[in-house]
């Protein structure tokens, strides 16, 4: 029966490779939006690495300070919004806080070892890091006084899987702006957002021997639930009390992420709605084409009901036809899919694709069934007696 | 002849209300999607207020250090602009500006957040913005670091509660009290270049004498004509192929380029964007790919939904073949009703766009924004309608011309 089906639809392969190839683009439209989908919604699914509730990023602007200044200044600044009430910690920071779409890459070694790595994110931080941002150490501990005068580094665990595949990370030294002692390992940490990919990662520390300014612009500060608009007005003043000339710019991490979530849902969304009027057009060219078909088709039907085929038969012989076309699409449309992965096309994981490929299968054949059932009862329906006679 | 095709189109119209539905949904959305597409890039890159010569404008915006193996990039600093950029000789004016930052100023107890960039005088002339009230301050207040602003429409709204007595009064930001002299109308923030909610004389926002070429600033360049343009574009990098590399000791290379107000938002799009290609070239290959492949998949409906219209009339068919119609003419008068469906699903995809555009305007999702259907649009509908009729038009007339008029009149499909 099925072999008979599939004979039947290469036998008026012509009068069906209209229809073959739409099914096809329609698999393939399905099938790259849906990676993308699945992507995205695997990375938002997967912990970040550390809270950004009540976390604010205090960017400082020195004016026109002489430098050799900045520093202290930043350093009085600092105590100050220590010692107020409603604030836990502060840590300075690069201009890559999380949220901020801003990096700062480079390339870290392990010593003696010229490999060509991808560049991973540096991230500048103090002690009072691990408090304000929580970061989970899956080994070892955060940097504190006690690495005084000992450069170290704390690195995040993909980091620790480009470097140290399999031994432990603690205690090794790495090459990034000089060698450095490995003293804890942070969870996969993902700075760049909820829908973004964990990258490698290193902390440098800044101790009080880094008296610059210029790269460590940025404050975070850590507050106390509920603390608001009446504790950024205070710290805002403050600053300006300080340092003559000096502005500052205050945002919860929570409003940053609001807003990259936005930049990057407006996209998306409109490419599902894009997608969405896609397969809805081909949906219905599908059933406008199966119906006019049924119609040109009454003789024959007529003819087999009348020498005994049933309705459910007839129903069922034109569901069939229309799935073997959907395969044949599907057939070419794997063919093209398969290469993505092959040639990593959109640069995902193979697994993404994989699930997407079920997807967008599933899918095509939903829509397939959808649109032939009206025309199949409508040729289940047809009476052999008035369909002979108009012939 | 032709009133006749359009008549016998109208009635084939009416005969199967769903198919025609079908049709002219098909037609209809693609269309809109496209038309909203590219109004939203009119919108960041065409020109309007206040990149209106947009074909005459070049914009420095980045400063990048290369190595081989460290790569450092950053906006340019004033002292490096001023230096090797303004005097450049082709361009009738350059302006330097800083490209942004932020002051906050205080209405009773309410924060206004106010995005603020310093220009100098020259900023005024080459961008060409729309002056509700007062003056752009002159080139003579940027000099002697006058306290002076001009703030946006939506800012005086804010803050003094009208437009109409702003001017003359005076704005704290960041506890530092300016004379406003001039409020504009809105600059929509898809312009990343231009915009502001407040602008003040570039010796307040930044330090001129910092000797550093990385800072805070970009220029905008004005070429005499849109033909003298290519000619700046040489002048610039003919200039900045002798500037010396800062701390040649790490870097050995100073990449610096003008880019076009497009060339400049592509660049953000590309992922490596500091090389000496601005990707327009690329970008405009994308997009074309993705808007044909994109009208691909509805076209491929139509051609389907046509071919198996056409076989239900193949009794109208044999019979004007039997009377000496040929192949040519048959297939010009289906042509002539396909493109007449498209069209009608063109105009009708025009009036969604602007009620989607409305929509977009009234949500604000994006500040200050205003889409619109201006003539370039329309004019990009019209190809994009009258090439998709033809698209899904050919094939179908095609074959039915060919079909043999006996077997047509019998009512036979093929």
């Amino acid at each position: 029966m099925l072999k008979h089906l599939f004979t039947l639809i290469w036998n008026r392969k012509q009068a069906n490779a209209l229809l073959i190839v739409e099914i096809f683009l329609a698999f393939v439209v399905l099938f790259v939006v849906g990676s993308l989908l699945v992507y995205r919604w695997q990375n938002y699914r997967a912990p970040l690495g550390f809270a950004y509730e009540q976390v604010w990023a205090v960017d400082l602007d020195p004016g026109i300070q002489p430098k050799a200044e900045r520093y202290a200044t930043q350093q009085q600044i600092i105590q100050r919004i220590k010692s107020l009430p409603g604030v836990r910690a502060v840590t300075r920071s690069g201009s890559n806080t999380p949220f901020s779409n801003s990096h700062n890459l480079n390339n870290t070694e392990r010593p003696n070892q010229r490999v060509l790595r991808p560049s991973g994110n540096v991230y500048n931080l103090d002690d009072a890091a691990g408090d304000v941002l929580q970061l989970p150490l899956e080994e070892g501990r955060w940097f504190d006084r006690r690495d005084d005068g000992a450069p170290v580094v704390v690195i995040s665990r993909d980091m620790k899987e480009l470097l140290f595949p399999n031994e432990t990370a603690v205690g090794k030294l790495v090459v990034s702006n000089g060698k450095k002692r490995i003293v804890g390992v942070t969870a996969p940490f993902r700075a760049d957002g909820d829908f973004a990919d964990p990258k490698q990662a290193i902390f440098l520390r800044n101790g009080l021997q880094d008296t610059t300014f210029e790269h460590l612009e940025t404050l975070l500060v850590r507050v106390q639930p509920g603390a608001g608009g009446a504790l950024e007005k205070q710290i805002s003043s403050d600053i300006r009390a300080i340092g003559p000339g000096w502005s500052s710019n205050i945002t919860p991490l929570a409003e940053m992420r609001d807003k990259q979530l936005k930049a990057v849902l407006t996209p998306l969304v409109a490419l599902v709605i894009t997608c969405v009027f896609l397969i809805v057009n081909v949906a219905l060219g599908l059933f406008g084409v199966l119906w006019q078909t049924i119609n040109q088709r009454r003789s024959e039907i007529g003819l087999r009901r009348a020498i005994g085929a049933s309705a459910g038969g007839i129903s069922g012989q034109i569901l069939g036809e229309i799935l073997v076309v959907a395969t044949f699409g599907l057939a070419l449309g794997l063919l093209v899919a398969a290469q993505f992965p092959l040639l990593g096309v959109l640069g995902v994981r193979a697994g993404v694709y994989a699930t997407a490929m079920l997807l967008a299968a599933g899918l095509v054949y939903l829509l397939t069934v959808v649109c032939a059932l009206y025309p199949s009862r409508l040729a289940a329906g047809i009476q052999p007696a008035v369909a002979l006679r108009e012939e | 002849m032709l009133l006749s095709y359009l008549k016998i189109a109208w009635k084939v119209l009416q005969r199967r209300k769903f198919f025609t539905f079908i049709s002219l949904f098909g037609i209809s959305f693609t269309l809109m999607i496209l038309l909203v597409v590219y109004a939203l890039y009119d919108h960041t890159v065409g020109p309007h207020t206040p990149e209106k010569r947009v074909d005459r404008l070049l914009f420095v915006t980045h400063v990048g250090l290369w190595a081989p193996n460290s790569q450092s990039n950053s906006n340019p600093s004033y002292s490096f602009l001023n230096r090797y950029v303004r005097p450049l000789r082709t361009p009738e004016k350059v302006s330097i500006a800083t490209g942004g930052g932020y002051a906050v100023a205080y209405v009773g107890n309410t924060k206004l957040k106010l995005s603020q960039k310093g220009t100098d005088g020259a900023f005024w002339q080459v961008l060409d913005f729309d002056f509700l009230a007062g003056r752009p301050y002159s080139v003579q207040e940027v000099g002697t670091d006058a306290r002076v602003a001009v703030i946006n429409e939506s800012t005086a709204r804010r803050y003094f509660g009208a437009v109409a007595g702003a001017v003359g009064r005076t704005i704290e930001a960041d506890a530092t009290g300016y004379r406003v002299v001039g409020v504009v109308r809105d600059v929509p923030a898809a312009r990343t270049l231009s915009t502001a909610d407040m602008w003040i004389p570039l010796g307040l926002a930044v330090d001129v004498n910092e000797p550093n070429y990385f800072g805070n600033c970009m220029a905008i360049l004005l070429a005499p004509s849109a033909e003298a343009l290519p000619a700046m574009q040489a002048e610039f990098k003919q200039v900045m192929r002798h500037v010396p590399v800062q701390d040649p000791k790490e870097f050995t290379e100073l990449r610096v380029y003008a880019n076009t107000l497009l060339g400049f938002t592509v660049r953000e799009l590309m992922t490596d964007n500091d090389g000496p290609d601005d990707g327009v070239a690329w970008f405009g290959r994308v997009a074309l790919g993705v808007a044909l492949l994109f009208m691909l998949l509805p076209a491929l409906n139509l051609v389907n939904l046509n071919v198996s219209r056409m076989l239900e009339r193949s009794s109208e068919i044999g019979v004007r073949k039997a009377f000496g119609a040929t192949a040519g003419r048959l297939v010009g008068q289906f042509l002539v009703e396909n493109i007449f469906l498209t069209l009608l699903g063109g105009v009708l995809g025009l009036a969604l766009a602007a009620g989607v555009l409305a929509l977009l305007n009234g949500s604000s999702i994006i500040e200050h924004a205003q889409f619109a259907l201006n003539g370039r649009v329309f004019a990009v509908a019209l190809g994009a309608v009258l090439f998709f009729g033809l698209l899904s038009g050919v094939y179908p007339a095609y074959k039915m011309s060919k079909l043999p008029a006996i077997q047509a009149l019998k009512g036979g499909t093929n």
